[in-house]
């Protein structure tokens, strides 16, 4: 069973005694303890977005002196140089350019706390969405039969106690990254966490009080403890507003699904309810048709991801320290564009990782030169790092799980330096 | 003295027991008798725990006329699973697409990739405006080319297939067939997330499924082995031999290029597997495909630990390539296709090939080479039969006969069944070629299907929740989407469980502080009429009597909800709520209401009688906005009724079954 005993620092505990007049059950537990040095040592916490549907790498970080790129891509391509009609590529290092979209992740590029690491991808060759997020989330690129998710795998190899919300998917459904034994919690909206009675605020009240006593007398182990921790997050949540929420830093959130769903983590995370294994979600990849360059689709989407990522992290002020961001996607495009001015499901494709431990400020991964003989199977970039070096490493240094035979069965890799 | 006694009758014990299991061996289906009187239980007791784990929840009455029909019969009743079910079948009419086969699914539900591509080859979008395709008129440019065309969105068959499964669970007589129907489903899981079997799945849970769920454990498994949804959704549709071993006849062209795929250059060795990925799923490159094979033995017969070897996978894989799909109309397999109309179809069974409805297995893609699977010898040339073969040797293994049985339990018994129930059932299993009507005899035959070990241990999942909750009030299911939307929330999408374990069964899964709450807001808002379409008649389910107060209300529903349940810890926990001024006075307020909601209705009634004719659908419409407006004002005058209705359903208790 979970025990609550870590589940708030001190500062959330005095937010929630305040607003509530009345402490629950985890929280006293928590206050008891209080005492004891070290125990409430914050947490360090994982933000994993998925990019479903697949990103184009080589148009989010273009090598963009690449003669065969550019003879691959004539109506995609873009230059680093300033031009009249279009914004120029973002220069990282001479060879790679960021998408003009992605303004907001220079800084964190040059402030050496963003990484970005291309040619990464799986060693199992599917160009199949499906089965692909399968085997990324699944952790397990050649099983399908892997019954958890890897974040749900890492949650559990933490190795400390646990709150309802050590691990938090902000999608209305459980991804199966978190498939698994390790209780997690699948939200939407943070305001459904309540009793509904439309129009009846006093009946509301009343029921909550009903349930929870009921709850609390069951002799069912699991519907006790689970109901107690429900009613205690309930709480706990409705002592703050989620609803007119005011991010840090004038910070601006895109009004966006990813937007709206790192807004909520940012709140789970600043109420100290313990989160440190959360999850979201960013769809729209999948630009078979039309992606267009510097302004289209594709630039819409990058420009959602990177500044609904960088709000997210100038929000976070005091927590940057704990923090590390990682975005993945089931795997890249086509090298070449296709006859509908878009790109078709390919291999390896590139991902970002943010914190201040974090290796940046460097293309990591190796990306050869894209004549047709350096691509897998003649046509894709390849993939010269395997995805599992890189989720492991993350895991590995940012949450200190140090059992990779149990994160990724099977894989014997190690990781290649996106952690400092 | 007590245990002198105890080891005193442990043999008559062990002579009856004996004597029990030997009449199963003899007569199996005759008489089934269940011990529930040594664990205690009355016969009442009996009938509400055995309908609690064999329908999707007693409606009112149905406890009473399974103990008038003998629990025993009513369970060998349900096994056949042959009862009429015409009210049924009238709700499932309006579902136009529940019906159709693969191939007409795949002829009027292509999905949007296939449309746009269609529509764009056609000259009806042009490619440029794709880019588009957030905009109004780009959307309706397609709408216009499907319904021109008579194709139809994808979404509107998944509706459909949601919708059936629903009223099945909540109306079907045959409730332990739909019981298995899910829990086959689960087994052998496939999953709507996957868009290439997405539209297999009807006729998946129709044809392999639902008929299959009571017979020999190898005719399900060989089912589902040769269905399209279950060869896209585990890749064995792509898989086939490689060069070496496939027959003389195919084309040297596709033994060309099968070659150069394996012999191409992989310039990272330290990637375990990935030359033999390359040989996968890639839809321009054939070879072996391991996928099914692996999961047809972990998950679907011997288990993880059932004693097979990566080379028992592989060999597994060999046998069954070639087992594929026969091409359909918009669908899969053009270049079969174009091979079978070479060959003509009138010759396929001289070349090896076999065509069974779906099911194609093609000789041209098969590996011919010898084989060993778990010790067995497969010789050279096999065909069609040596997967047949396989998969029969599969279903019948007693690492099969334990998982299975086991899993069995899991789903009807508890979460962690004793070894002793399993090993009686794989026996039975063993013995009867994998009968499952003769295991789940044997498990309800067995002590331990009555012990306090498995009384209320199950929790139900969402869905469970759901149909259960409607099926206690006698909901009246109008729009079935609208309950969907509420078992999603609770976690639990149907259809919709990516990996191929299917949804885990076991408590700890569906109860999470994420989904609890929203089990206890679905209570409330299904006792308070606020699910759209989802109608219930309180008053009407106590025979249209008032509680004469708000306690004798709990005791009333509490029992008709929860029958033969212990509800004294519910009912001292609920009094004080019911004890509460304000509620008494607005059910009073609200009452009177009542009385001049009904007078109109019945008025309302007369008016309608004297119109003529002409204005018959007015009046209809009138009428039923008549009648929301009564729902609601009865729904409102029984505040506290719904209420306490509400926590009824929503309270830890009714979360167990």
């Amino acid at each position: 069973m979970i025990s609550r005993k870590a589940f708030l620092k001190a500062g959330g505990l005095a937010l929630f005694g305040v607003s509530m007049g009345g402490i629950p059950t985890f929280l006293a537990e928590a206050a008891n303890l209080v005492q004891a040095p070290g125990l409430f040592k914050r947490k360090k916490i994982l933000v994993s977005i998925f990019q479903r549907g697949a990103m184009d790498g080589l148009m989010a970080v273009t090598p963009f002196g690449d003669k065969y790129l550019q003879d691959a891509r004539p109506g995609l391509m873009m230059s680093a140089a300033k031009s009249e009609n279009q914004k120029p590529l973002i220069d990282l290092d001479g060879r790679f350019g960021l998408h003009p979209s992605m303004e907001a992740f220079q800084q964190m590029y040059r402030e050496k706390r963003l990484a970005i690491v291309h040619g990464i991808g799986s060693p199992n060759n599917t160009r199949s969405h499906f089965d692909a997020q399968d085997y990324m989330e699944s952790g397990t690129p050649f099983s399908k039969g892997t019954s958890s998710g890897w974040l749900n795998r890492a949650v559990g190899l933490l190795g400390h106690e646990a709150t309802p919300f050590q691990a938090v998917s902000l999608t209305s459904s459980m991804p199966r990254s978190f498939y698994g034994d390790m209780p997690s919690v699948a939200i939407n909206n943070l305001q459904d966490f309540t009793i509904q009675m439309k129009g009846n605020p006093a009946g509301t009240n009343r029921i909550s009080q009903s349930f929870e006593d009921l709850y609390d007398q069951t002799s069912s182990g699991l519907l006790k403890q689970t109901g107690k921790d429900s009613f205690d997050a309930m709480k706990m949540l409705k002592s703050v507003d989620t609803k007119n929420y005011k991010p840090s830093n004038n910070a601006h959130y895109p009004n966006s699904a990813l937007g709206n769903s790192l807004k909520q983590i940012a709140q789970l995370i600043k109420m100290d309810v313990g989160l440190e294994v959360a999850f979201a979600e960013s769809g729209g990849w999948d630009t078979h048709f039309n992606q267009g360059k510097d302004t289209g689709v594709f630039a819409r989407n990058v420009a959602d991801l990177s500044n609904s990522i960088m709000a997210f992290w100038s929000d976070m002020e005091v927590y940057q320290e704990d923090l590390t961001v990682m975005t993945m996607t089931e795997f890249g495009r086509t090298v070449k564009q296709n006859g509908t001015g878009g790109t078709d499901h390919g291999r390896a494709s590139c991902n970002f990782i943010l914190g201040n431990n974090v290796n940046g400020g460097l293309v990591h991964g190796t990306v050869q030169p894209l004549a047709v003989e350096n691509l897998e199977d003649g046509r894709d970039l390849a993939v010269t790092t395997d995805f599992r070096s890189v989720f492991s490493e993350v895991a590995n240094r940012h949450l200190l799980i140090n059992n990779n035979k149990v994160l990724f069965p099977g894989f014997q890799g190690k990781g290649i330096g996106v952690m400092s | 003295m007590k245990t002198t006694l105890k080891y005193f009758f442990l043999p008559f014990g062990v002579f009856i027991m004996l004597i029990i299991c030997s009449s199963f061996v003899i007569a199996p289906y005759a008489n089934p008798a269940f011990p529930y009187k040594g664990a205690g239980l009355t016969q009442r007791q009996a009938a509400a725990h055995l309908l609690s784990r064999f329908t999707y929840g007693a409606r009112p009455g149905d406890i009473d006329a399974a103990i008038e029909l003998g629990l025993e019969k009513w369970f060998t009743q349900q096994l056949k699973g042959d009862l009429q079910d015409n009210s049924l079948q009238l709700m499932l009419k309006n579902y136009d697409a529940i019906n159709l086969s693969n191939s007409e699914v795949s002829k009027i539900f292509p999905n949007p990739g296939q449309i746009l591509r269609m529509a764009i080859k056609d000259g009806v979008i042009p490619k440029d405006s794709v880019a588009q395709s957030g905009k109004k008129d780009y959307r309706q440019q397609l709408a216009g080319y499907m319904k021109q065309h008579g194709y139809r969105p994808q979404a509107e068959l998944q509706r459909q297939l949601i919708n059936q499964k629903i009223l099945r669970a909540a109306y079907s007589n045959n409730q332990t067939r739909e019981l298995l129907t899910d829990f086959w489903f689960n087994h052998f899981n496939v999953s709507l997330t996957k868009g290439q079997s997405a539209e297999f799945v009807p006729a998946y849970e129709r044809d392999v499924i639902r008929p299959n769920v009571f017979g020999n454990f190898e005719t399900i498994v060989l089912a589902t082995a040769k269905s399209p949804a279950m060869l896209t959704y585990l890749d064995n549709v792509t898989s086939s031999g490689t060069p070496e071993t496939l027959p003389q006849a195919a084309k040297p062209q596709q033994k060309r290029r099968i070659g150069a795929q394996a012999g191409m250059n992989v310039e990272d060795s330290t990637m375990r597997g990935k030359a033999l990925a390359k040989l996968q799923q890639n839809k321009k490159v054939q070879g072996l495909n391991e996928n099914y094979a692996r999961e047809v033995m972990e998950l679907h017969t011997l288990g993880v630990d059932g004693g097979y070897t990566q080379a028992d996978v592989t060999q597994a894989a060999r046998i069954l390539t070639g087992w594929t799909i026969y091409p359909m109309e918009n669908g899969y397999g053009s270049a079969v296709k174009n091979l079978i109309e070479r060959i003509g179809e009138q010759n396929l069974e001289k070349r090896g090939f076999v065509h069974d409805g779906d099911f194609l297995f093609a000789a041209n893609r098969h590996d011919i080479g010898e084989k060993t699977v778990l010790g067995r010898k497969f010789p050279a040339n096999g065909g069609y039969e040596e997967g047949v073969e396989l998969l029969k040797m599969l279903a019948n293994h007693p690492s099969s006969a334990k998982f299975i049985s086991r899993k069995i339990a899991v789903r009807f018994v508890n979460d962690n069944p004793s070894q002793k129930l399993v090993d009686k059932m794989s026996a039975t299993f063993l013995k009867t070629k994998g009968d499952i009507s003769e295991v789940l005899i044997t498990m309800v035959s067995s002590p331990e299907f009555w012990n306090k070990e498995a009384l209320r241990e199950k929790t139900k999942s969402p869905f469970e929740l759901a149909i259960s909750a409607a099926r206690t009030l006698n909901a009246e299911i109008g729009q079935p989407y609208q309950l969907f939307a509420w078992i999603n929330k609770m976690g639990q999408k149907m259809y919709s469980y990516q990996a191929p374990t299917g949804f885990p069964d076991k408590g700890q899964y569906w109860i999470n502080s994420g989904s609890l709450l929203n089990r206890m807001n679905f209570g409330l808002a299904l006792a308070s009429q606020r699910i759209p379409g989802i109608r219930i008649n309180l008053t009407a389910l106590n025979k249209n009597r008032e509680p004469e107060s708000a306690e004798a209300a709990l005791m009333t529903y509490g029992k008709m909800i929860m029958p033969e349940r212990d509800l004294s810890q519910t009912i001292d926990r609920l009094r004080p709520m019911l004890n509460d001024p304000d509620l008494q006075k607005k059910v009073e307020a609200a009452a009177s209401k009542n009385t001049v909601a009904q007078d109109k209705e019945t008025m309302a009634g007369e008016t309608s009688s004297m119109m003529d004719g002409s204005k018959d659908e007015k009046v209809a419409q009138a009428s039923v906005k008549r009648n929301q407006g009564k729902v609601q004002t009865i729904a409102g005058s029984n505040t506290m009724l719904a209420q306490v209705v509400g926590v009824i359903l929503g309270s830890p208790e009714f979360q167990r079954k």
